[in-house]
């Protein structure tokens, strides 16, 4: 089963993302701020992909993707803005993402790029 | 200290300077004039009451003559009546010495005059008297001394008389050059104190002016140098403070102008994440309608076609909000026209589909790439396609068309539907402005999807606009700028 770590500082969010992730079959670990990304990362069990919002208390999103793509981990990270900056989703790439999706999200959109970037 | 008077006191000094300067002139010239006048007079007068004693002198003197020679054969001598023409000789000698008026040449000549009588008298008159003819030689040489004299005090004193005229003449001409003169520099005075008080006046009234001027035009920082007589400088100072205040108000505008976009934005932004979840849980529920009764089937739709509306409203806020803010950011490049019209196209026609209306797309060939921002321009579309959809009724005919006009490529929506009146076309770009005629009030929305097209349009730097007639249907145009790499 294709595993999904999602991280969003609402506990709504993560929710909602979670059943709707486990809805289409995706085995789904949460976090609520990076500093946990990187912890669940410690103890192993890599995730297959990572949902990362870029803003969160303590450890942003971003911090914690240019941390984890520093320690060597090569996982397929999507990244979740609410800015709908012109230049974000560059950015995001630069920063070692493999996608950058707005928020709020449209859940067609959201579903197909997890699909491509999991494999599923 | 800087000595600063005021305009007032500035015209009042110099009205009683100029005053005091133009009386002292004419009181000393007029008075020089009547004192030359007086004195030319009283000389006149007095040469000639002097011409007039010497002429008094000369009569006595022929009186003694005719008293010591008798004009009547074999008649003596009268020495009384010598003695009378000698009385009024004197008398008159003594009056003419009055009136030489210190004139050294004039007494001069009467003493000699006086002296040659006595001289006559002593050596002629005397002998004759006493009976003894003086040699006639003697008598001939006094004699003509006294007339010599006697004469000679008369041309001196018609002398003086002429140099006194001529005198009196020059003095009254430089005495009346110099009053001219005098009342010429009072003027002159006038004139240089005047044009002085307007030059001091004149920098800085021009100072305000263009201080004024450039007020107006909005620079609120604008302060003038304050300077000129006092009133001018006060003028200076209130309008200095005016300045300050008219800043202070438009900084306090911003600022709370500025506090409301960040309170709209800071709103909006915080009711998204709710609503989507919202939206979230309900799809989730109407995703699976067979693990629903029908009844919480249909509260869930409900729930997720509310909480989709209260999306689109919080993202067309958050829209305005950030246009207001200027925060609102495309990424205009060059980008296809024909693909963008037939991607927005093929979305929206489900919607035209539900109410049996034809949508048309037609592309002009060869049309140049525009500079815009491919996802902006295509929500500006299909705000315009939904408003068609929505307004239209049931099997009508709306068309999308994109042609060159110029160096722009104009899009035009139109359809054949109700179409608005001359006043409801002027507000149709106002934010929550809804056509309220007729059949269209059952219409949904936000009324917010033509504001942000405006925006989102001039942020292009392009133009937006609303063509209609009741009953004719309705044409939206906007016009995009030609990339400039463009086919």
């Amino acid at each position: 089963m294709t595993r999904v770590l999602v991280a969003d500082d609402s506990e709504t969010v993560l929710l909602m993302l979670q059943r709707r992730l486990e809805m289409s079959g995706y085995e789904v670990v949460t976090a609520t701020d990076g500093q946990e990304v990187l912890d669940l990362l410690d103890d192993g069990g890599d995730p297959d992909l990572i949902l990362l919002d870029a803003m969160m208390p303590r450890m942003s999103g971003v911090d914690a993707l240019q941390k984890l793509r520093a320690a060597g981990h090569k996982m397929p990270v999507l990244v979740i803005s609410a800015h709908l900056d012109a230049q974000e989703p560059e950015r995001m790439l630069s920063l070692g993402a493999d996608g950058c999706v707005p928020k709020p999200f449209e859940w067609d959109e959201l579903m197909k790029r997890i699909e491509e970037l999991a494999g599923h | 200290m800087r000595i600063n008077p005021s305009l007032t006191a500035r015209l009042r000094i110099g009205f009683v300077i100029l005053f005091a300067l133009l009386l002292a002139v004419s009181l000393l010239g007029v008075g020089r004039l009547f004192q030359i006048r007086v004195d030319f007079e009283d000389d006149t007068a007095r040469l000639f009451q002097l011409e007039l004693e010497t002429e008094r002198m000369r009569s006595a003197f022929i009186l003694e003559q005719a008293a010591t020679r008798p004009a009547v054969e074999g008649a003596e001598p009268s020495a009384s009546e010598l003695d009378q023409a000698a009385a009024s000789f004197a008398a008159a000698g003594g009056r003419a010495r009055d009136e030489t008026g210190g004139d050294s040449v004039l007494s001069g000549r009467l003493e000699s005059l006086i002296t040659a009588e006595a001289a006559w008298r002593e050596a002629v008159a005397g002998p004759v008297l006493r009976g003894r003819s003086p040699p006639p030689k003697v008598r001939t040489r006094l004699t003509s001394d006294v007339t010599n004299s006697a004469e000679a005090l008369s041309v001196a004193s018609r002398g003086a008389r002429d140099s006194i005229r001529a005198d009196a003449r020059d003095d009254t001409r430089s005495t009346t050059i110099l009053v001219v003169a005098g009342l010429i520099g009072a003027l002159l005075a006038a004139l240089i104190l005047f044009s002085g008080l307007i030059n001091s006046m004149r920098a800085p009234l021009a100072r305000l002016v263009d201080g004024a001027r450039r007020l107006a035009g909005g620079e609120l920082d604008t302060r003038v140098e304050v300077g000129g007589p006092v009133e001018i400088a006060s003028l200076g100072s209130a309008f200095n403070e005016m300045a300050t205040s008219l800043e202070r108000d438009a900084r306090e505008r911003d600022r709370i102008e500025r506090m409301k976009d960040d309170f709209v934005l800071t709103v909006s932004h915080e009711l998204r994440t709710p609503v989507t979840v919202v939206k979230g849980f309900a799809e989730m529920l109407t995703a699976q309608p067979n693990a629903l009764q029908a009844r919480q089937y249909e509260a869930a739709s409900v729930i997720s076609e509310s909480a989709g509306q209260l999306q689109n409203l919080i993202n067309d806020l958050l829209d305005l909000a950030r246009s207001d803010a200027g925060k609102l950011r495309i990424d205009p490049e060059p980008t296809p026209v024909g693909p963008l019209a037939q991607r927005i196209g093929r979305q929206m026609r489900p919607s035209f589909e539900e109410k049996q209306q034809r949508l048309t797309v037609s592309v002009e060939n060869d049309i140049p790439d525009v500079k815009a921002d491919a996802d902006r321009i295509g929500q500006v579309l299909s705000n315009l396609l939904t408003n068609a959809n929505k307004y239209a009724q049931q099997g009508a005919t709306v068309q999308l068309t994109a042609g060159r006009v110029g160096s722009e490529v104009e899009f035009a929506v139109s359809d054949d539907g109700p179409g608005l009146g001359e006043e409801e076309l002027e507000h149709v770009f106002e934010r929550f402005w809804r056509a309220q005629s007729g059949e269209t009030q059952a219409v949904g929305g936000t009324g917010l999807g033509l504001a942000i097209a405006k925006s989102l349009i001039e942020l292009h730097g392009g133009a937006i606009s609303a063509d209609s007639k009741p009953g004719k249907g309705a044409t939206f145009r906007f016009v995009l700028p030609i990339a400039k790499d463009g086919k």
